[in-house]
């Protein structure tokens, strides 16, 4: 911002725009994609988390599900289906993938600033060892 | 109109007494009309002609007057009196900005902002005159319409938390301009804004609040405008990492 | 550029607390996190299950048992909270999204939350095998 003398104020510098100034900051490389998973996993809980919640944890206790249903021999029948397996998959990748975003701003807006190359390493990469563990526990007495 | 008596806290500072900030108590006359804007000018033209504060139009479209008032970002010549009167109104200088003196702020890092996301069409050429003007049709205006209303009255910054611990975010007013431009079907900038701000401290620091779109009081929606760059700047990405050649407009 | 002296802002500690919104915005992220946290569960769910009936047994009991479904209940408030706030920003970013063309955020969210019960009960049917 040089000094302009030709202004109305002059001692102060004028905000000239400079068209061929570059950009300050380096795009962001993975940023898009793991936005891209946060919000496909938004959707994924949002829909599919509540009901999966109430069956598993609470139907039975609270008596609105027999055990049997949900007991080994039962959920071995389910999970032969791929429309089963592929719930479970996308369910746990959407949940991992959606709250490591929103973990990773929680603690940069707390003030991790500095760090957050390494946040997006730690949080990211619990998310895809996560989700390499459901692919193979998807896989695993059927393509495995 | 019957008169009472309100009482108005406001913010002092004095750089030069080295004094720490305090409230200082006015109680002024107000009626039914009267917004916060009267009330500091009564102070200011009757009680204390210290009280330093902007203002000019007085009617909502310059975007000067912007100040807390009960802890919310307001315009003040928009803002009853009656309607924020808790036994009393607090006013104080935007939340997010440096004080200068009283209620009034230091703007300049939303203007560094604001040039960063090239608020201008930007073309490769610009249209010869005599080839006349550039002809739009009424749904390609509505397209950029709402965030053309912008009035840059920083309300929004004042309300985004995000901006509040990071000076550096571009902020909601000028991401909400870069998409008004982008959307103007005489601008061809989309790829090099899109470019400017695709940036941890552009539209990736934003993790959708949404305070700047309620406290907005023209209705912009700044909000739902990162969000749409979070999108088109998703695309424009995913492009380029797999169809380089044809990416390049 | 004159330098003029100024007093700096800073963010104060608890900026949440201000607000209703601001409130629902922190609720929302831990909503999210917590969601992640069942996604373990069901991780290890997936796990214990590979690894025999006696292995997933056990841990299905555990899952069900007081000490446990005390907190679940509340990450399962918290998931609710996340899944409604969802549907509202959905909404909200129609508008903007599509120019104006989109109808209003109310009507978008009603959809939602319409879409919301139907998958659920889908899920119920073709997942876990109806009642």
């Amino acid at each position: 911002m040089a000094k302009d003398e030709t202004v109305w104020n002059p001692g102060w510098d004028a905000f000239h725009a400079n068209p061929t100034a570059e950009p300050r900051e380096p795009e962001v490389v993975l940023e898009p994609l793991f936005w891209g998973l946060f919000s496909l996993g938004g959707f994924l809980t949002a829909f599919l988390l509540p009901v999966t919640i109430f069956l598993l944890s609470f139907a039975v206790p609270l008596g609105f599900w027999p055990a049997d249903r949900l007991a080994y021999d039962a959920f071995h029948a389910s999970f032969q289906s791929l429309l089963v397996r592929a719930f479970y998959f996308v369910l746990i990748v959407g949940a991992l993938f959606h709250g490591a975003h929103r973990f990773k701003f929680m603690l940069l807006e707390a003030g991790l600033h500095k760090h957050d190359g390494a946040l997006a390493f730690v949080l990211y990469g619990l998310a895809i060892l996560g989700s390499l563990g459901a692919l193979y526990l998807v896989l695993k007495g059927w393509l495995l | 109109m019957a008169e009472k008596i309100v009482a108005f806290r406001v913010k002092r500072y004095r750089p030069e007494s080295g004094k720490a900030p305090f409230y200082q108590e006015y109680r002024i006359p107000v009626r039914d009309d009267t917004v916060v804007l009267d009330g500091l000018n009564y102070i200011k033209d009757h009680v204390d002609p210290t009280l330093t504060f902007r203002w000019s139009c007085r009617m909502g479209i310059c975007g000067s007057c912007g100040m807390d008032v009960n802890g919310a970002p307001r315009l003040t010549c928009g803002t009853f009196v009656k309607d924020v009167d808790r036994g009393g109104v607090t006013v104080d200088p935007l939340t997010g900005f440096d004080v200068i003196k009283d209620l009034v702020v230091d703007f300049e890092p939303f203007l560094r902002h604001f040039l960063h996301v090239k608020p201008w069409i930007v073309r490769e050429t610009n249209k010869p005159l005599s080839e006349g003007e550039y002809l739009q049709t009424p749904e390609e205006m509505e397209a950029y319409h709402q965030q053309s209303l912008c009035i840059n009255c920083m309300l929004c910054y004042a309300a985004c938390p995000v901006f509040q611990g990071n000076a550096k975010f571009v902020g909601p007013a000028a991401l909400a301009l870069a998409l008004r431009y982008s959307r103007d079907t005489r601008d061809e900038g989309l790829d090099e804004r899109l470019g400017r701000l695709s940036t941890r401290d552009g539209i990736w620091a934003c993790t959708f609040v949404g305070e700047c779109s309620v406290v907005c009081p023209k209705a912009v929606d700044p909000a739902g405008a990162i969000q749409s760059l979070k999108v088109l700047a998703s695309i424009r990405h995913m492009r380029r990492l797999l169809l380089p050649k044809s990416a390049r407009r | 550029m004159v330098e003029v002296p100024k007093l700096p802002w800073r963010r104060p500690g608890g900026w949440w607390l201000r607000n209703r919104r601001y409130m629902l915005f922190q609720l929302r992220e831990v909503g999210g996190v917590l969601s992640a946290v069942y996604g373990v569960l069901l991780l290890v769910l997936l796990s214990q299950y590979q690894a025999g009936p006696d292995a997933y047994a056990s841990f299905l009991a555990w899952m069900r048992s007081p000490p446990v479904l005390v907190p679940t209940a509340i990450l399962f408030a918290f998931v609710l909270v996340h899944a409604l706030s969802w549907f509202v920003l959905i909404g909200k970013t129609q508008a903007v999204m599509s120019a104006g063309r989109a109808p209003p955020p109310r009507t978008v969210i009603g959809l939602m939350v319409g879409l919301f019960a139907v998958v659920s009960i889908a899920v119920v049917y073709l997942v876990f095998g109806g009642p």
